[in-house]
């Protein structure tokens, strides 16, 4: 065996990380090598002196500072979290009802249409819910176009508010019926 | 002279670590799942036995009591926040120390910014003290600790990792995710530039002399 590879060797030796037969093999040539004798004498002492290192003792409340903060995340995680998750879980009823407002919405922008507005079936009952479809029906034909926007527009927007309020679960109504109560002139 | 690094285990009821390491990983095991759920009393157990370890593991790569204070927080805090991600491939230990060896790394990056000021205090001190008296002053564990801390990060974990925490190749392999070759040849680069470094520091020397 060389001293280079010898000299390689010996931190594994230290580290007890060679096979039996290279343990001999190096043993063999550090009996007959007094260099890299002096070698492996270092690396234990600098090995003793890294494992002598003494062990510094932490500050006493490092324990308590570490759960606190332990605590904090996981109060903060609590609070966010959950909330997050009721706002997109709307109720099977919460569901149906925004699709009936889209649908009421989407009804009210194709009236917005003069051609699809004179395509709406004529009423020719004498019951009161006829009567009352057929002066409907007789004032979006007859109603000038950009009145009629503007009721549209203003009804599409109260529909758009209700959606979003049915959608974003009963939490998030709460807070917004509060903070519109908050902000009333007179209560 | 070692300081015994569980002071408290014994009086929590929990098993030390060499005699009967088995059931200290079960033990650990059972605590990362109570831990996953929520529960705060079990990973205050973790953190009683570890915090010493990571705590040690950290100032010897930092080298700065209040700093070392300050990662060990932010190692258990990382470590709390990603339980639920932990999904126990490896033991927790490793993956503590890798959070320990990360988050000090970090630390040191940051140090780089205002490396200008810190070498401009250090050649200021050099100025005021000769090294010569300076390394007087040190005796043989202080000159290790010192020459330790100058080397390289990448050199001095492996250091730390194999003395100071008596870990195994395949051990300091998990924690560093690197090869075990890449391992041995850090090892061996860290302990010969440690090794060059406290010989021209005449090390051995006072070795010799305390010995005589």
């Amino acid at each position: 065996m060389r001293c280079k590879e010898a000299t390689y060797q010996l931190q594994l030796y230290i580290d007890r990380r060679l096979t039996l037969r290279q343990t001999r093999v190096l043993e063999s040539h550090l009996a007959s090598c007094p260099s890299c004798r002096a070698e492996l004498c270092f690396l234990e002492e600098v090995s003793c002196g890294l494992s002598s290192l003494n062990s510094v003792p932490e500050p006493a409340n490092l324990h308590e500072q570490i759960m606190q903060k332990v605590a904090l995340s996981a109060s903060r995680k609590n609070l966010v979290q959950p909330a997050s998750f009721k706002l997109f879980r709307p109720s099977l009823a919460e569901i149906l009802i925004a699709a009936l407002l889209a649908t009421l919405a989407t009804l009210a922008i194709l009236l917005q249409q003069p051609s699809i507005r004179t395509l709406l079936p004529k009423g020719n009952g004498h019951d009161p819910l006829s009567l009352l479809y057929t002066q409907v029906v007789h004032m979006l034909t007859s109603i000038d176009a950009n009145t009629l926007i503007l009721a549209l527009w203003i009804v599409g927007t109260l529909l758009g508010v209700c959606i979003t309020l049915a959608v974003a679960g009963s939490e998030m109504r709460t807070q917004w019926f509060k903070a519109m109560l908050e902000r009333l002139p007179v209560r | 002279m070692r300081e015994h690094l569980w002071p408290s285990s014994q009086s929590l009821g929990l098993s030390l670590p060499g005699t009967v390491s088995v059931p200290v990983e079960q033990d650990d095991a059972l605590l990362v799942a109570a831990s996953k759920n929520g529960d705060q009393d079990a990973f205050s157990l973790l953190v009683l036995r570890y915090q010493r370890r990571v705590f040690n593991l950290v100032f010897r790569m930092l080298q700065n009591y209040e700093e070392a204070c300050e990662i060990t927080q932010e190692t258990f805090l990382a470590a709390w926040q990603g339980l639920p991600a932990f999904r126990g491939e490896a033991r927790f230990t490793t993956w503590l120390y890798r959070i320990a060896y990360n988050c000090s790394l970090k630390q040191l990056d940051a140090r780089k910014r205002d490396q200008a000021l810190q070498v401009a205090l250090q050649s200021e001190q050099k100025d005021e003290e000769p090294q010569s008296t300076q390394l007087a002053r040190l005796d043989n564990q202080e000159l290790v600790q010192e020459q330790l801390s100058q080397l390289p990060p990448k050199y001095r974990i492996v250091l730390i990792l194999r003395h100071l925490q008596d870990m195994t190749y395949e051990e300091m392999a998990e924690v560093l995710t690197m090869p075990i070759g890449t391992i041995k040849t850090h090892l061996f680069r860290a302990r010969n530039l440690l090794k060059e470094r406290l010989q021209s520091f005449g090390y051995e020397r006072k070795q010799k002399e305390t010995r005589g």
